[in-house]
Parts: C-alpha cells; structure tokens; sequence
C-alpha cells in the first residue's frame, strides 16, 4: 500500500519534471521561432532594413569622414599693423607660423578689415596700436587687441589658442630684453621670468579634436535610434492590419511571454553584431578614441541594448502608424544629444533636465562609452550608468508586460 | 484666369484645413514638439557660460603657497574645486567617473624648490573628451596660473632690489592682451547653439510634413479627388495644399526669432525685419526640398527615410559647429545644397557683426534658388498625382493574400 503510494508519487513528480521540460522546451522552440520570424520580416521589409543594416552602416562611416580632419588648421585672420617696426612685424609672423593661424591680409586701419570679415574671408584680426613699439621701448606695457568671429566656438578657439601663444611669445623676448637691462642675466632672469613652470596636459582627447569629441557621442545614438526606429515602425506597420496587440500577426494568440522573448533575442543577437562594428571597429578603423577594454564595452551594451529594446517596445504601443514614428524621430535624435551633457557639461543641466534625461537610455549609454571607451574606465567606474541601464531594462520590461497584457485583454473581449 | 486659380488655390486650402483638422495628431505633434525644442534648449543653456565647472586638486606640498594657488582658484567663478586627492591616480580615477573635468596636481617640494628657484611645476590635466567643459577649465587654469606666476616674478624681482612698484607690471608682462568676442562679450554658448540648432528643428519638421501630406494622398489613393479639387491643376492643388503648412511654419519660425532676439535678448546687431524674411524664405526653401523629394520617389516611406537623412545632415552642414572649410573638399561641395547654411550666414552677418545688408543678398539669393526644386520634379509628380493606382494598396493587398 505504501509501497505502491510512494510509486504513484514518484511518478508523478517525473511526469512532472518531464512535463516541465516538455514545456520548456516547447517554449523554447516558440521563442526561437519568433525570433527566426522576426528576422524574416526584418529582411523582408526593405524599409526595416535600410533602418537596421543600411543606416546603422552609412552613418557611422559618412560623419568619421566628414569630421576626420578634427580641428581648424591655418584659419585666415588680418593684422592691422599701425605700428610697423621690426617688432611688431615679427609678431606677424608669429601669428603666421603658428599651426592654428595664417595672416591673409595686411591691412592700415581697422575699418579696412570689416569688408574682408563681413565676407567672411577672415575669423579674426590681431590690432597692433602705433604706439606698440614706442610703449615697448619706453619700458611701459603695450596693448595688442584681438577681435574673434564668434560665430563658431571654434573659430573662437583657434583666434584665442593662437594670438595667445604669439602674443606671449613676443611678451616673453622682450621681458628677457628688459630684465637684462636691470641687470639680470642666464639662469637668474629665466628663474625670475618663470619662478614655476605649469605644465598642460590634455587627457583622453589629445588633438583637442572635434570628431574625437562628437563621434563617439553619434556611435551611441545610432545605436540607440535606429533600433528605437526600427522596432517602432515594426509595430506600426504590422498594426495596420490588425490594431492593437502586441504580435499583430496573431503567431502566438496569448502567449506574450514567448512572442516578447523571441523578438528581444532577435533585435538582441542582431545588435550585438552591429555594436561589435560601430562601437569597436568603427573608432580603431578612422582612429577615434578607443582605449577602452572591448569585454568591457560588450558588458555595459548588454543592459543598454536591453533597455533600448523595451523601451521602444512600449513606447511603440503608444504609436498609432510607421509614419508618427519616422516624425518623431528625428527631432528627438537632438534633445538625446543634448540630454547625454557631452556638449553642454552634465554638472550644469539643471535637476528638472537630468530627471528628464534619466528616462531614455541614451543618457546613461553615452555617459558609459564616453567613460569606458575614450577615457579608459573601467567596468566598476561606470557602476551608476550600468545599474541605471539594468534598472531600466526592468521597469522597462515589466511596463511593457503589463500594458501588453492589458491591451490583449480588451482586444480578445 | 487668374481670378480662378485664386478660387482653385482657396478650394485646395479649404480642403486640406479640413484634412488637419480632422487628424489633428500631426498638426499636434509639429506644434508641440517645436514649441518643446524651445523650451528645451532654451533653459537648457539658459547660464550662457557654464560656470563653477567641477575639478580636482592633488596638493601634495600643502604649503602655504600651495593653498594660496588652491584659494585663487576657489575665487575663480568658472570653475570650482569639488575633491581634494592624495594621489593623482585617485584623482585620475574621478575623471574617469566624468566627475571632475580637470585636475590640477602640486608635487611635493613645491614652495621650497620655488624659493630655491629650482622652477617646480604645476601641472594640469584637462579633460577633452568633453570639448566645451574641458577647453572653458584650460581657459581659466591658464588664466590663474598666468596671474600667479606674474605675482611670483614681482615678488621676486623685488626680492633681487629691482626699482618697486607699478613698474614691475611692463616686466613682468610686457603686452597684455585686450580681447573683443565680437557681438557675444560672454562668448554665450547658448547663443552659439540655439541660433541654429532651433532652426534646425524646425526645418526637420517642415521636409517631414510636406513629404507626409503629400505622400499620404499618394499612399491612400486620394490624388483624385484632391487635384478635382484643385479644378485638375497641379499647382494650383499644390500650392493651395501647402499654403496652410507654410502659414503654420512660418508663424513657428517667428515665434523663435521673437524668443531669440526679444525674450532672450541675444545679440541682434541688424534688423529682425530681414531675419523674418530670412526664416521665411528658410520656410519655402524646405518646403520646396519636400517636394522635390516626393516627387522623385513618390512612395511615401522611401521619401520621409531619405527627407530624415538630409534633414540630420542640415545639422552637420550649417557648419555652425564645425566650420565647412576644415571638411574634406568633398564634403564641402555639399554644404551648397543645404539652404541652412545660407541661413547661417544671414544671421552671422545680420544678428551677430551687423553687417550692410548687401553682404547677405546673395545668401538670401540662394535660398530663394531652393524654390526651382518643385518645377524639376514637376512632370514626375504630376505623372504620379494623375495616374496613380495605388501601388501601395495593391502590395499589401498581396501581403495579406500570402499570410
């Protein structure tokens, strides 16, 4: 009798456990179908694929190569030279010799420089009075105005960049001159001159480039976006015949948990090979910042990627068609930009923008690639940006469930 | 004649308010995501000049000297010490954290070796992956440090009895250096950015819908019915179509010409009149760019791909960030094709220097230019407007057959 219970009861746990991973497995073939489906609508939709494989190819290539020169070399600026004597002829040419600067015009007089800058033919003019000289000789201090076009913060570099060198240059000859005329010589009067020496050192971004500064920053957000995009206009176009549910094509009636699995892992393993190309191969191959550890990188992408597919998943519930999607879109490519504090510093977004920023990925994934890839972070340096990710990819997923659920419940009354 | 394309062209209009307003989602959308892009970018930079940007100091002399440097600095409105550090490493690593955007680093025997006039340094570590915060912090640790080294030599010049005082000062930095940031004294980051980034914005949105209203006639098979509308002529259905998305457009763009120059009060040296008709003919010119690209395609979802392309290459080809001429030559070629790089130079030229009018007509000239792109496609678009059977229809008909 007991012997026979215990039988029964054996039994039914192996029925059990077989019928468990009986289950399992038939899951598993459901979730490994979606997701081969998925990539059969993917590539079958030329619109989808333009998204997925055309843009994120071209654009990566297309912005390295229009930023690749990374600064602004030999700019044209005028000198007006009122004083014209050996001195301040030779501080022409030093403008002139520096990387950053090149003297196009000599001109007389400052009302002469205005045509040539109002045709935009020069970004700056370096003013030397006609007292210059007599100044310099009477032992007084002289005056050398600049005038920068601030119509581009980096004209206004290079302008300042480069008249400051020669300026201080020319400064420093003559302080020599004068304190040998008080009488103080060789090592004494380079000590006087420079009692410490300060060194600049430009970490992570030496050329002070621009591709170095923006394109990592553009490699994240066409990450970030095409995917948004893709998957978006994936539900848009799918929902035109059927409104309303999550897998329109009805593959899976009121299974979700397979449908949002098979899809994920499709978008996943597909932008696992994407990240590969833009995130590592892209900046070795036009010579971006990359010092990162790669390992590191494909770790903090796995939540990122995460979170990005979630959060499109339930953003495109909201979306009605393709098209609201494709206008949305761009403009929102923007405020991500902006929102990351690449350009305008993190430190100076005020709490209401940083809240608002927390909420797309984007944020947190520019600020990690930034930190781990140009500036050699590691993993557990960026611990705030990778919980952050993980952190979304669960509210994002359970959003998603849910509101799934929801809209199957009225779609199958 | 005339009398009736006028009555052509108002039907059209009549009938496209119509078409708005019965889906007003996409007036909505336009309107609401311009008037965000304002108010996003505009508090966003509202400081104008990031201030009391963070940094680090390593003080490992901790001499009076040191702390007299690491005063000067605290004094310094632009940046501010948040972290001290006992090694370099430590503080290289908060950089790392994006914490600190530079650092500054006192070795130890700073203050004797200087009074032993063996020359210590000081040395600085900038971070340039973020270019604006990074360059305005170099600025102004060069700033301090010029000030205290020129403190130092007058002490000791005076130390070695050279004659006291004022004269020192032609000693110690014989040219000073008197600088003008023309029209942005502040060198305004905000004022940099928002002066095109907003057009920007707005003439994403204007390609997007011109494709879209024209598009969604061709996509639901409405082209008859609209051209009859239009009394069966092409322009008179196109113009009468557009004129609402120019009305609505052009009063977004001034509303952002208001916000810059008269709410913002940012630099405007010329008169707002010609940066008005600059914004609307920027207007036009887009429109026109919708058209053209419509017109080529004539499926919508093709025509809005390419239309988002070339509106997130406007950005690029403003040269607004990065100037034109340090593109690669080919690069440069197609700045020409992109009517916000004219309107760049037309606020450069009239709210920024405040230049003679005639240095921008020829830029206005070149927008105006953008206006032939509709007349190009002309025949295309009428061949597609006419004859259209609604390829689309017919595919996912076919779609829906093979499911």
């Amino acid at each position: 009798m007991t012997v026979k219970k215990q039988e029964t009861v054996y039994s039914m746990n192996n029925s059990n456990k077989s019928n468990f991973f009986l289950r399992l497995l038939r899951e598993l073939r459901r979730i490994i179908y979606i997701m081969l489906d998925e990539y059969r609508i993917i590539l079958k939709d030329s619109g989808l694929a333009v998204v997925f494989l055309g843009a994120t190819f071209v654009y990566p290539i297309l912005y390295s190569s229009i930023y690749r020169n990374e600064t602004v070399r030999d700019m044209p600026i005028a000198v007006v030279d009122a004083s014209q004597t050996a001195r301040s002829r030779e501080l022409s040419r030093r403008l002139d010799a520096t990387p950053d600067l090149k003297v196009i015009y000599r001109f007389n007089n400052l009302e002469e420089t205005k045509d040539a800058f109002y045709r935009n033919k020069i970004h700056g003019v370096v003013y030397i009075p006609n007292d210059f000289d007599q100044k310099i000789n009477r032992n007084e201090q002289a005056t050398v105005s600049i005038y920068c076009d601030m119509s581009s913060f980096l004209y206004y570099r290079t302008m300042m960049l480069g008249s400051n060198f020669s300026i201080l240059e020319t400064g420093r000859d003559i302080n020599i001159e004068r304190l040998d005329a008080a009488g103080i010589t060789g090592r004494t009067a380079e000590v006087s001159l420079s009692p410490f020496r300060y060194e600049k050192n430009i970490l992570f971004n030496e050329p002070m480039g621009f591709a170095s500064f923006l394109m990592p920053v553009v490699l994240v957000l066409v990450i970030h976006q095409t995917l948004f995009f893709g998957i978006t206009m994936l539900t848009g176009s799918l929902r035109k015949e059927r409104l309303g549910v999550i897998d329109p094509q009805m593959r899976q009636r009121g299974k979700f948990f397979p449908t949002i699995f098979g899809k994920t892992l499709c978008y996943f393993t597909l932008y696992m090979v994407i990240c590969a190309y833009v995130l590592l191969a892209i900046p070795r191959f036009f010579q971006l910042p990359h010092i990162g550890n790669p390992m590191d990188i494909i770790r903090f992408f796995t939540p990122f990627l995460l979170a990005v597919i979630f959060f499109s998943m339930l953003v495109s519930v909201f979306i009605r068609n393709r098209e609201t999607a494709l206008v949305i879109f761009p403009f929102f490519s923007l405020i991500l930009l902006f929102l990351s504090g690449f350009s305008w510093p993190q430190s100076n977004i005020s709490w209401f923008w940083k809240t608002f920023g927390m909420l797309f990925p984007s944020t947190f994934g520019i600020q990690g690639y930034l930190k781990i890839n140009s500036m050699g972070a590691e993993l557990s340096q960026v611990k705030f940006e990778y919980v952050a990710l993980w952190i979304q990819t669960a509210v994002y997923f359970l959003a998603t469930i849910t509101i799934y659920r929801i809209q199957m419940r009225t779609t199958d009354k | 004649m005339s009398n009736s394309i006028i009555q052509q062209i108002t039907n059209v209009t009549r009938r496209e308010w119509k078409r708005i307003l019965s889906h007003p989602i996409y007036l909505l959308t336009s309107v609401i995501a311009m008037l965000f892009c304002y108010l996003f970018f505009l508090t966003l930079m509202s400081e104008g000049l990031p201030e009391q940007l963070p940094i680090g100091i390593v003080d490992g002399d901790n001499s009076s000297l040191s702390r007299m440097l690491e005063q000067n600095i605290k004094a310094s409105p632009q940046v501010e010490v948040v972290g001290k550090y006992a090694t370099f490493t430590e503080a290289r690593k908060d950089m790392q954290k994006g914490r600190i955007y530079a650092i500054i680093d006192i070795a130890s025997g700073f203050q004797a070796d200087l009074l032993a006039s063996r020359q210590p340094a000081i040395a600085y570590y900038v971070n340039d992956v973020y270019l604006v915060a990074g360059s305005l912090s170099y600025k102004d640790l060069t700033y301090i440090s010029e000030l205290m080294s020129a403190f130092m030599q007058v002490e000791s010049l005076q130390a070695r009895g050279v004659v006291g005082g004022e004269n020192l000062l032609p000693i110690v930095q014989p040219i000073a250096i008197d600088t003008h940031q023309i029209a942005n004294p502040q060198a305004n980051y905000n004022v940099y950015l928002s002066n095109v980034l907003l057009p920007g914005v707005l003439q994403l949105l204007v390609i997007m819908f011109t494709i879209y209203s024209i598009g969604v006639e061709i996509k639901q098979n409405t082209t008859r019915e609209w051209l009859s509308t239009g009394n069966e002529s092409v322009l008179a259905s196109l113009t009468g179509k557009l004129l609402p998305h120019t009305l609505l457009f052009t009063v977004l763009g001034l509303m952002g010409v208001f916000l810059l120059y008269k709410v913002m009060n940012f630099p405007m040296n010329g008169s707002i009149a010609w940066m008005s008709l600059a914004m609307f003919l920027f207007v036009l010119a887009h429109q026109s760019i919708g058209i053209f690209i419509i017109g080529i395609f004539g499926r919508m979802r093709d025509a809005i791909s390419l239309g988002v392309f070339y509106g997130l290459l406007s950005f690029t080809f403003a040269g607004f960030t990065f100037p034109i001429e340090a593109m690669p030559r080919g690069a440069q070629i197609f700045s020409w094709f992109f009517p916000i790089r004219y309107y760049f130079k037309i606020y450069v030229n009239e709210a920024l220097n405040g230049a003679d009018i005639r240095y921008s007509l020829i830029y206005f000239a070149a927008m105006a230019a953008f206006l032939i792109l509709p007349f190009l496609v002309y025949t295309r678009l009428t061949k597609t407007i006419e004859h259209h059977d609604s390829e689309e229809t017919r595919n996912s008909i076919l779609n829906e057959q093979l499911q």
